[in-house]
């Protein structure tokens, strides 16, 4: 059976004429359950490969967070590059693969005690850290550890952001890494994090500046530092074509060079620039109701069960599969009782029928690893095509 | 004057033309077929809103669809021609006087009405003895196909549209299948300039089926990026090799383009490999 999609201008800017074939053919085998996340590995591949291409000295770690799924990681494992974790529950997954703990390191600036535990025991080396009582405990359990400090950068321009939540000024950044070194610790680096699906340039400049400000203060106290963490931020297509990774790297790349010694090592972190764009989550369309002059549009998968992002924010692009010549506005909602369950509203579509599909463009990131079983509605299942 | 804007999602640019009268419109089954006069192209065919052919240049892509792989068989006689309801490439076949049979799939029987009415000089072929017209799905014809053919092209619309069931794997396997040892298959592949990861991508499948796969391009004034390419799958026979003297009359195609049409190795290897920048 071939579906027919109402295939747009919008959508070609968002995704490209290949992933959309390949998630076509795998739409059209008779049995397809929905929801769904359809990943084009092929794009996974090339997005993954693109980071730090136009950074100097660049070291790639892949933010886990933004899609934990076993495949994905098997896949994302096999291009030697590293990843970045949070939890026990992330470090079981990648021991699972057998992933050599070089290659991982955890940003999480506030991390568990099971977690410290853990990670020592598997050779982990890298954390970052923003306050005395990390200092501590990072000291307890990961002796001798390679640490690095958060510092507080503007976030204004991500549509996601992280900064009020982490992160400390100069004077207590300063005082934190001495800390840390009399503890017998190695403060070896900064790192920031400009926010999440960050279309503002200017972000990296103002927190390249500080770290800059930063790595001069700490040198002045005796603690020489060698490593920067730029975190991730590059953002991806939702509703609008945003600035390229290779303009921002590039930006990154020179601001780099102008402030900070030729020796520096760059990590750097990207989770949805990596997987967020080579996805696209399958719904279905199970209910219609018009309620005063509302249209509403019930599909499978709503807040709850994977995009969680919508109530943050986040506008996605939508593709409908219909035959009805006529298009409507929505208001779209997921599938659960709770009334917070409504992903977006004023959604101009063609009417689907009870049972179609809809696609959900750029799905990849920051969506399953979002979702429970709340209602008893399931976690999209993810397909590595 | 009224302009007829095609409405290709993929391409971009955006083609529009003069249009010095409607002639004809019909929603079938399928698709919208729509006819309309232009004082350059003359006829021109929309499907679903996307430009098919014109009288003045349908040549190009009917010739080039046809004569290199027919060219490159040593005696091709039963032949299958899925979609191209104009009846273009069923024309071109039939130049080559060994060819006995013609099995022309058309899903919708409604655009060979069309081209008879409308297109005489292209669909003047389809009612010839040889030609037996299936109005039925191409992948189902092909699946039940039990005798082998020597040659199989594909005419279809966009690759992303209903047609995309003529790009998949399943179909190249069961091509292969239906294909005599020294049999030949291909299939447009669309633009090298604006749709290049779809070329790699059908090569890509193509591979997957038959062991040897290849690409040819040509110039096409009225498709989207012009520069449009014809994917090649064949069982043992290069298809850069022409078997027979070339002996038919045609406006375009001859026996130096046949091979010149092909991509240079390593601009092939190039486009393969992702190397190309645009």
């Amino acid at each position: 059976m071939v579906r027919k999609f109402k295939l747009e201008s919008i959508h070609t800017r968002m995704i490209s004429k290949a992933t959309l074939f390949k998630v076509f053919h795998c739409l059209d085998k008779k049995k397809f359950e929905t929801p769904s996340l359809i990943i084009d590995s092929e794009k996974v591949k090339e997005k993954f490969s693109l980071t730090g291409q136009n950074i100097k000295r660049s070291y790639v770690f892949y933010a886990v967070k933004a899609n934990p799924d076993m495949e994905i990681l098997k896949f994302l494992n096999q291009l030697d590059k590293g990843f970045e974790i949070a939890s026990e529950g992330e470090l079981k997954i990648l021991s699972k693969i057998g992933i050599q703990p070089n290659r991982i390191i955890s940003s999480n600036p506030v991390k568990s005690l099971k977690f410290l535990e853990m990670a020592h025991e598997y050779g982990i080396n890298h954390f970052s850290f923003d306050s005395i009582d990390e200092v501590e405990k990072i000291g307890k359990f990961v002796p001798e550890a390679n640490v690095y400090i958060r510092l507080s950068v503007p976030n204004e321009g991500s549509e996601w952001p992280l900064s009020k939540k982490f992160g400390v000024e100069l004077e207590d950044a300063v005082d934190l890494l001495c800390r840390a070194q009399n503890r017998g610790l190695n403060p070896m680096g900064i790192t920031f994090h400009v926010g999440s699906q960050c279309t503002n340039l200017y972000n990296w400049n103002i927190a390249l500046d500080k770290a800059k400000i930063l790595w001069d203060m700490a040198e002045k106290k005796g603690v020489k530092l060698e490593m920067l963490n730029i975190g991730g931020g590059y953002p991806i297509n939702y509703t609008k074509s945003v600035i390229e990774i290779s303009t921002i790297e590039k930006n990154i790349n020179k601001l780099i060079w102008e402030r900070f010694p030729e020796n520096i090592k760059i990590h750097i972190e990207p989770g949805r620039a990596v997987i967020g764009d080579a996805g696209v989550l399958v719904t279905k369309v199970i209910g219609k109701a018009k309620r005063q002059d509302n249209n509403w549009l019930y599909i499978d998968m709503g807040v709850f069960n994977g995009l969680m992002e919508s109530l943050g924010g986040i506008k996605y692009t939508y593709l409908v599969e219909s035959n009805n010549p006529n298009k409507k506005n929505w208001t779209l909602a997921g599938p659960s009782c709770d009334s917070f369950d409504v992903i977006d509203k004023n959604v101009s579509l063609y009417e689907p029928d009870i049972g179609n599909l809809l696609l959900i463009l750029s799905g990849g990131a920051y969506t399953i690893s979002y979702a429970s079983e709340f209602n008893g509605f399931s976690i999209p299942k993810t397909i590595l095509i | 004057m009224i302009r007829y804007f095609e409405k290709e999602p993929y391409a971009p640019v955006e083609s529009s033309y003069e249009v010095e009268k409607v002639l004809f419109k019909i929603k079938t089954k399928f698709q919208e077929i729509e006819v309309i006069e232009n004082s350059y192209f003359g006829k021109m065919l929309f499907l679903d809103g996307i430009l098919q052919i014109t009288e003045r240049d349908e040549f190009f892509y009917h010739e080039m669809l046809t004569h290199v792989v027919m060219h490159a068989h040593p005696n091709p006689k039963r032949i299958v021609v899925i979609g191209g309801g104009d009846g273009g490439v069923v024309r071109e076949v039939l130049k080559h006087h060994g060819v006995e049979k013609i099995y022309f799939v058309e899903i919708d029987e409604e655009v060979i009405n069309v081209s008879k009415e409308f297109f005489p000089n292209v669909s003047c072929a389809v009612d010839d003895p040889r030609v037996e017209i299936k109005a039925m799905d191409g992948a189902d014809f092909i699946k039940r196909c039990h005798t082998k053919v020597d040659v199989i092209i594909v005419d279809s619309t966009d690759i992303i549209g209903f047609a995309r069931s003529l790009f998949s794997e399943d179909f190249f396997a069961s091509i292969k299948k239906a294909l005599s040892d020294e049999g030949f298959f291909v299939t447009h592949s669309e633009s090298l300039h604006f749709h290049k990861d779809m070329v790699i991508e059908v090569q890509k499948t193509l591979r997957k089926v038959f062991p040897l796969v290849d690409l040819y391009a040509t110039p096409i004034a009225t498709y989207p990026g012009h520069w449009w390419t014809f994917a090649v799958g064949s069982k043992q026979l290069n298809p850069r090799e022409l078997r027979r003297p070339f002996d038919i009359k045609t406006h375009y195609y001859d026996d130096e383009i046949h091979t010149q049409s092909f991509l240079t190795p390593k601009f092939y290897k190039k486009l393969l490999n992702k190397e190309l920048p645009w």
